[in-house]
């Protein structure tokens, strides 16, 4: 018989209010792991969008484009991209590398007209690094020059079909307004509100033919190698000069991910309350504990028990406690969080309407960071010792004469 | 040896001070059976309390075997509780959780000694007490003299050289009580070890060899058998 064995039987004491501070953290913990597992997936699945369809891994622009990137200027662009290749064609770690002619016009159905992000792309080159050409879920690719793919959602919202005609309004390098007339050649369905509702994809030279240029506004990378891309991006940087500027798809998109950053801490502050209100339980449990055991605190005193062992036993108790909820908690979080592995969420339905910034639509799968299972165990436990700490205060303050005397 | 010397003890009320006890002048030798008898608020339980190092006077010294235990620290008080003392309580204070073998073997959590001879004392202590065949039981399947019993055990598990039992026959009935006070008495002459108890009980009064009665805080009779 030791201490640890005594704060066992004790915790069994009263097996239907253990069970239920145990089922307090256990619902805590696991939906932390359950919001971290579907915060992982967003975040994963927000990134895999802007590189398989935004940007690739890495973005080259002439030096002043980025900067005001959003007004689209055709004055800072890149006019010789053969002087870039060149020179970085060599770099091991670049998979893939394509132009594309990014610029601001409108799409006109005869009837409707709705500004939409024109992207002009070179069709050989552009499977090295993007899979638009993939997500072709009706009609098909581009094949001739006037043929353009627009997003399943676009469409919809332009009543637009595969062989609907339309027409791109915009204005050109030296701000004459031209347009040009298209057909539908395929709908896309690429996960990425951007492309799916905002965007109108053309062949590069049609592009170029719109906005009387022959350069182009970026060009985008794909690495073999993400861990590497700092390395990469400082490799290309040096042997492009100073003409051009490099960006990670994270520095592109930074603001993107800093709502990622802010939605996990307030996915953190949820959890953290229902955290608190587990807390609050085991509090209860312990003081209850301490209250209704006062003369036997007592006759452990008279038996020479020392404060340490008292302390000991309850603290043992509250980790008994703290490791089955938390286990329980991570059981329980790691379940739900498995059929978000596999099966995921519709939000289909819930965004179908709205206007995302975030780059994420569809389902939604989980990612689990068994680092994060592993943190939250522990976090469950210690915090469950730690709260325990206050109710054992009233325990060891306690002098065993009149703990022995108390009813 | 317990030797009090011109005890007092007030206890505080509010602003109301209660005298305890008033100069009590007491001598018990090793080995005694002595009873601290007298009627509700005469101050046994306050005596005992103190000679158990469970509470402090307000003026006066207790000597056990010569060490004053006014003097000691809490932690000392702990030790000296823990390697010379044997408690038996009126309602028995047994864990609930726990069987009889194990509320026996409580004491020896502090006490570093081999599991075996642990397990041995512990058996010897149930055999002592007649409640081999309970070692499984737990509180609430035993009678109150059978938790008695278990208390003693407990208190003398670790060989202490006093047992301190206030009231120990005050929740049994007259059969149990008798077989309560005979045992302890066949454990005081076998193994020599102090007893005192507190009762206001006749028939504990019959088995003790000492009694020493109080009225209001002070020592009215000390008769010896």
């Amino acid at each position: 018989m030791r201490v640890l064995n005594l704060a066992w039987r004790n915790v069994f004491r009263h097996r239907r209010r253990t069970l239920i501070t145990a089922a307090a953290i256990s619902v805590g913990l696991a939906v932390m792991i359950y919001m971290d597992t579907m915060m992982n997936g967003v975040d994963s699945l927000a990134a895999g969008n802007i590189i398989d369809y935004e940007t690739g891994h890495l973005e080259i622009f002439a030096k002043g484009y980025y900067r005001e990137e959003g007004l689209f200027p055709l004055d800072t662009i890149i006019e010789n991209p053969e002087f870039i290749l060149q020179r970085i064609t060599k770099i091991k770690n670049i998979k893939g590398v394509t132009p594309r002619v990014k610029f601001q016009c409108r799409i006109n159905n005869g009837i409707d007209e709705l500004p939409v992000l024109g992207i002009g792309i070179d069709i050989e080159k552009e499977s090295k690094v993007f899979k638009t050409a993939n997500t072709v879920v009706k009609g098909e690719y581009l094949k001739n020059q006037d043929d353009i793919l627009i997003g399943k959602d676009l469409a919809k919202d332009m009543d637009l079909d595969v062989g609907s005609f339309l027409t791109i309004i915009t204005r050109d390098r030296h701000g004459t307004y031209e347009a040009y007339d298209f057909t539908v050649s395929g709908l896309i369905n690429t996960g990425h509100p951007l492309l799916d509702r905002n965007a109108a994809v053309m062949h590069i030279d049609i592009a170029q033919r719109l906005l009387s240029m022959h350069g182009i506004t970026e060009l985008c990378i794909k690495t073999r190698d993400e861990n590497k891309l700092i390395q990469l991006k400082k490799e290309i940087a040096s042997k492009i000069g100073k003409n051009f500027e490099v960006y990670t798809y994270k520095e592109l998109n930074a603001g993107i991910f800093e709502i990622s950053g802010l939605k996990r801490s307030g996915q953190f502050m949820i959890a953290l309350v229902v955290v608190i209100i587990a807390a609050v339980g085991i509090i209860n449990t312990m003081l209850m504990a301490v209250m209704e055991r006062i003369p036997e605190i007592g006759m452990l005193k008279a038996m020479g028990f020392g404060n340490y062992n008292i302390v000991k036993m309850f603290i043992y108790e509250g980790g008994i406690i703290g490791i089955f909820g938390s286990l329980f908690g991570c059981f329980l979080g790691l379940l739900a969080s498995f059929h978000l592995v596999y099966y995921g969420i519709d939000l289909s339905h819930m965004l179908e309407n709205m206007d995302m910034v975030y780059p994420v639509k569809f389902i939604i799968k989980g990612e689990i960071n068994y680092m994060i299972v592993l943190g939250v165990f522990i976090f469950g436990v210690v915090v469950s010792v730690i709260v325990t700490l206050w109710p054992v205060r009233k325990a060891t303050k306690l002098e065993p004469v009149e703990a022995l005397r108390h009813v | 040896m317990v030797e009090m010397i011109d005890l007092y003890k007030d206890y505080k009320v509010g602003k109301v001070l209660f005298p305890a006890l008033r100069g009590i002048n007491l001598k018990i030798e090793n080995g005694e059976f002595t009873a601290i008898a007298g009627p509700s608020g005469s101050g046994k339980t306050t005596l005992l309390n103190i000679i158990g190092c469970l509470d402090i006077p307000t003026k006066g010294d207790v000597l056990i075997d010569g060490t004053s235990i006014t003097t000691l620290s809490t932690k000392e008080k702990a030790e000296f509780r823990k390697n010379e003392l044997g408690f038996v309580f009126q309602t028995f204070n047994l864990i609930p959780v726990l069987t009889a073998y194990e509320n026996i073997e409580m004491p020896l959590i502090l006490v570093n000694m081999p599991a075996e001879e642990k397990k041995e004392r512990v058996i010897s202590m149930l055999e002592e007490v007649g409640l081999e065949e309970f070692i499984n039981r737990k509180s609430n399947e035993m009678s109150g003299g059978q938790q008695q019993r278990v208390a003693i055990a407990r208190a003398l598990v670790k060989k202490p050289s006093m047992v301190l039992a206030d009231e120990p026959t005050a929740n049994l009935d007259s059969v149990n009580a008798k077989e309560i006070l005979s045992l302890m008495k066949e454990l005081n002459k076998k193994k020599k070890t102090t007893f005192i108890f507190s009762t206001h009980d006749q028939l504990v009064m019959e088995f003790a060899e000492r009694i020493i009665y109080l009225r209001d805080g002070k020592i009215a009779t000390d008769k010896k058998k």
